[in-house]
């Protein structure tokens, strides 16, 4: 009886702790990470876009906000994002889970442009009546200045980042910021190596693996992003030429029979012959009325 | 040798229906505000689009779809009576040719108004033409039915030229117009042995014809499933199951019309009992071949139990659709068989009875081959309300699959109004060749 009870307190107690712990919501989000402010103005425009942002990547978990009908077969169960405890944490808060996930949220770093990031918070916020935005007091304009080079050196298969800044005072290298390299997929993208900081030149350098396949002309859709403390986060586009050429059409692209595209001369012939089969019969057939109309003439 | 008698009392007796009456005025006059309604639901459906359905985006073919299957099936009657038993010489048949016919006819014409039903932009239709795709068995189905409907049509009209004349002559109380039109369209007969020659020889290759024209047309119905490879569809008996499962579906209406044009039109002389025994014994054939399909068609995937498949199989054994799945089986299917080996069931009043549940089991059984599997899709379905993932059908939807069953109705009715629905000049030939009072057996 009293190992029973020991057993039952126990249990209670343990219990008592993980529900505590979930109920904490800890997020563990460091200090100037919370902080952060969005340098986009929430209006009813940008919580329209980060609605259907929202629709494409969430609600398939979080399911409507306000509704309750999140995924409730998770572990943890995805919270509404319309509840006061999401509604509790900071916009920096927010974005920072945005950005790292936790086991079953994923991480939207790589996934969504930080515009898109900043337009879900502006939708999530549209359902908190008492919210005031907090805007960033970062200059917006400061990212335009900066210019980030890629470089292709074949020989070592290496490719060179260089970023800098055209200030009035004139050009500034941007040392030690955190540069990631990804090359664009079907489905989101692929980093390429370890994310590296510059150097006091604000060069970065990323080994390029040989075996990555390209387009028919082997062109690859590169995007590097650059991470500055007083610039902001940048990100570039280049397309350049240095993939495996691959063509590789798809497996039902010459046999189904449903494509499109193709349209397999078996079926043309079999159709046509069908179809003039019929025109033949059906001329034979009218051929006999007529020559019934005819064969009454006595 | 038929006496001049003989002759006159059956032309009289197959042209007396040819007359307006007034069962015939109330009856129509039932089925256009019927169909008004329908059409009224109809409206909606165009003024609002297909919410106004249980339609959606994982079951988006529900009843109109159920019932174009089920349309294209009955019209294959007209192929197994008039074609095949007339061709292997089962004489006791043709009577029974004209009204197999007219359901061939009316059925396979409205099939494709059935189709139009299901396009939430109708005035595309054209579109189906201008971009068909030559490799989609859509584009083969809209052909293949089409050529159908043009051969059934021609297999009703060619052999009635002959009794176009009689009416021309005989119907005396015609106004003058119409016994014209009767004129016109029985191209010049005369009954000279040449014109009997043509006659026979066209309406035998049409009968030859018509055969894999119709075997085409279900077949290829059955692929616009089978060339799928959703669990349920992705089978490779689907065209013979469509096939013989037409052939029921279409016996039991030929039953059911025989039924009340032989009460309504007084025709016990020449649809008669033994006509009843003998359509009996073809709906058990027909209905054994089908069983015989339906026991592959559901136990090889019950055997194996494949992941995807059987999903379905347990929803339709015995989750969602259990009820409807057993009741088609068995009161649409088993249990039809079974009485119908007893003679004495093979009656009118019985087989009607019988006729109406083999009928109406063969619609649900389209329901049961079309929508579960949409239920079932391969991707799970995640976050919808619960209406996306179980069809429900609306009241504006049935009000609107009623339509095409009236116009069907309509058109048999008008059909055998204007036209006699026996024979006239075949009962008469065959009365010449083999001397038979026409009270008696026609076998
Ligand atoms: C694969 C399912 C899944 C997807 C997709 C997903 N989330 Fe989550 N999300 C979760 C889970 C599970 C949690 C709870 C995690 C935890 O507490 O460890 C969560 C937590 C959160 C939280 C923290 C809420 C709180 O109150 O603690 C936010 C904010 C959030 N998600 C936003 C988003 C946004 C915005 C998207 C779309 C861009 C998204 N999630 C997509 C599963 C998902």
């Amino acid at each position: 009886m009293y190992t029973r009870n020991l057993r039952i307190v126990t249990f209670a107690i343990v219990s008592m702790f993980f529900l505590h712990s979930f109920a904490e919501n800890n997020w563990n989000v460091p200090a100037d990470k919370k902080a952060r402010n969005s340098t986009i103005k929430f209006d009813a425009t940008t919580s329209k876009v980060g609605e259907s942002v929202y629709t494409k990547n969430c609600v398939s978990c979080h399911g409507d906000p306000t509704k309750g009908n999140s995924l409730k077969s998770l572990s943890p169960v995805p919270p509404d994002l319309a509840s006061a405890k999401t509604q509790e944490l900071t916009d920096g808060e927010l974005f920072y889970i945005l950005n790292t996930g936790r086991v079953i949220m994923p991480s939207f770093n790589n996934v969504l442009s930080e515009e898109d990031r900043w337009k879900i918070i502006s939708y999530i916020r549209s359902f908190n009546k008492d919210y005031v935005q907090q805007l960033s007091i970062s200059d917006t304009n400061k990212s335009q200045l900066v210019k980030v080079d890629m470089a292709f050196d074949k020989k070592s298969n290496q490719i060179t980042v260089t970023v800098k800044a055209n200030e009035k005072t004139g050009v500034v290298s941007l040392k030690d910021d955190e540069i990631v390299l990804f090359a664009n997929r079907y489905f989101g993208r692929l980093q390429i190596g370890e994310s590296q900081r510059t150097t006091a030149d604000g060069v970065a350098v990323f080994d390029f693996p040989k075996d990555l396949p390209g387009d028919k002309d082997g062109n690859v859709k590169l995007v590097v992003k650059v991470n500055d403390d007083t610039y902001g986060e940048i990100s570039r586009l280049k397309t350049m030429k240095i993939g495996v050429p691959t063509d590789i059409p798809s497996m039902t692209a010459d046999r189904t029979i449903w494509n499109v595209l193709f349209k397999p001369i078996w079926i043309i012939v079999l159709y046509t012959f069908g179809v003039m089969v019929f025109g033949c019969v059906l001329l034979y057939l009218l051929y006999s009325l007529n020559r019934l109309r005819k064969a009454g003439n006595i | 040798m038929a006496t001049k008698s003989n002759t006159d009392k059956i032309t009289s007796d197959l042209l007396r229906p040819i007359r307006l009456n007034k069962s015939f005025v109330i009856w129509m006059g039932f089925l256009g505000v019927s169909l008004v309604i329908c059409l009224g639901a109809y409206g909606l459906q165009l003024k609002n689009g297909m919410v106004v359905t249980g339609l959606g985006d994982y079951v988006s073919w529900g009843m109109y779809i159920s019932s174009f299957v089920f349309f294209v099936a009955t019209s294959l009657i007209g192929m197994l009576i008039s074609a095949v038993l007339g061709l292997s010489g089962q004489k006791w048949a043709s009577p029974l040719a004209r009204i197999a016919e007219i359901i061939a006819l009316a059925f396979a014409s409205v099939a494709g108004i059935v189709i139009i039903l299901d396009m939430g932009r109708p005035e595309r239709l054209l579109n189906v033409i201008i971009h068909g795709q030559i490799q989609s068995p859509i584009l083969w189905d809209v052909t293949v039915v089409t050529v159908y409907m043009i051969i059934s049509a021609l297999f009703l009209y060619i052999p009635l030229i002959p009794d176009l004349k009689i009416c021309s002559e005989k119907l005396k109380n015609l106004p003058p117009f119409a016994r014209n039109i009767y004129k016109v369209l029985s191209l010049n007969w005369n009954n000279t042995p040449e014109q009997n020659k043509i006659i026979k020889q066209t309406t035998r290759t049409i009968a030859i014809f018509i055969i894999p024209v119709a075997l085409a047309i279900h077949t290829v119905t059955s692929w616009l499933f089978a060339n799928t490879s959703r669990a349920g569809w992705d089978s490779t008996i689907f065209g013979p199951y469509f096939v013989t499962g037409a052939f029921v579906a279409g016996t039991a209406a030929v039953i059911i019309a025989m039924y009340f044009f032989r009460k309504n039109y007084k025709l016990q002389d020449y649809i008669t009992d033994n006509h009843f025994d003998m359509i009996g014994k073809l709906l058990v054939l027909v209905s054994l071949v089908y069983l015989y399909f339906n026991l592959n068609e559901y136990m090889v995937p019950f055997y194996k139990m494949k992941e995807s498949e059987a999903i379905l199989i347990r929803d339709l054994f015995a989750v969602n659709h259990a009820v409807l799945f057993w009741s088609v089986q068995i009161l649409g299917l088993v249990l039809p068989i079974i009485l119908l080996l007893f003679k004495k069931m093979r009656k009118p009043l019985p087989m009607l009875v019988i006729g109406i549940m083999v009928l109406l089991g063969a619609w649900f059984k389209r329901m049961i081959i079309v929508v579960p599997t949409q239920e079932h899709p391969y991707l799970p379905i995640q976050n919808v309300p619960l209406n996306f993932k179980i069809y429900t059908p609306t009241l504006v939807e049935t009000l609107i699959t009623i339509a095409p069953f009236i116009l069907v109705l309509i058109i048999i009715t008008l059909l055998a109004k204007v036209i006699p629905i026996i024979p006239v000049h075949e009962t008469i030939e065959q009365l010449e060749d083999a001397p038979i009072s026409p009270k008696g057996d026609l076998k």
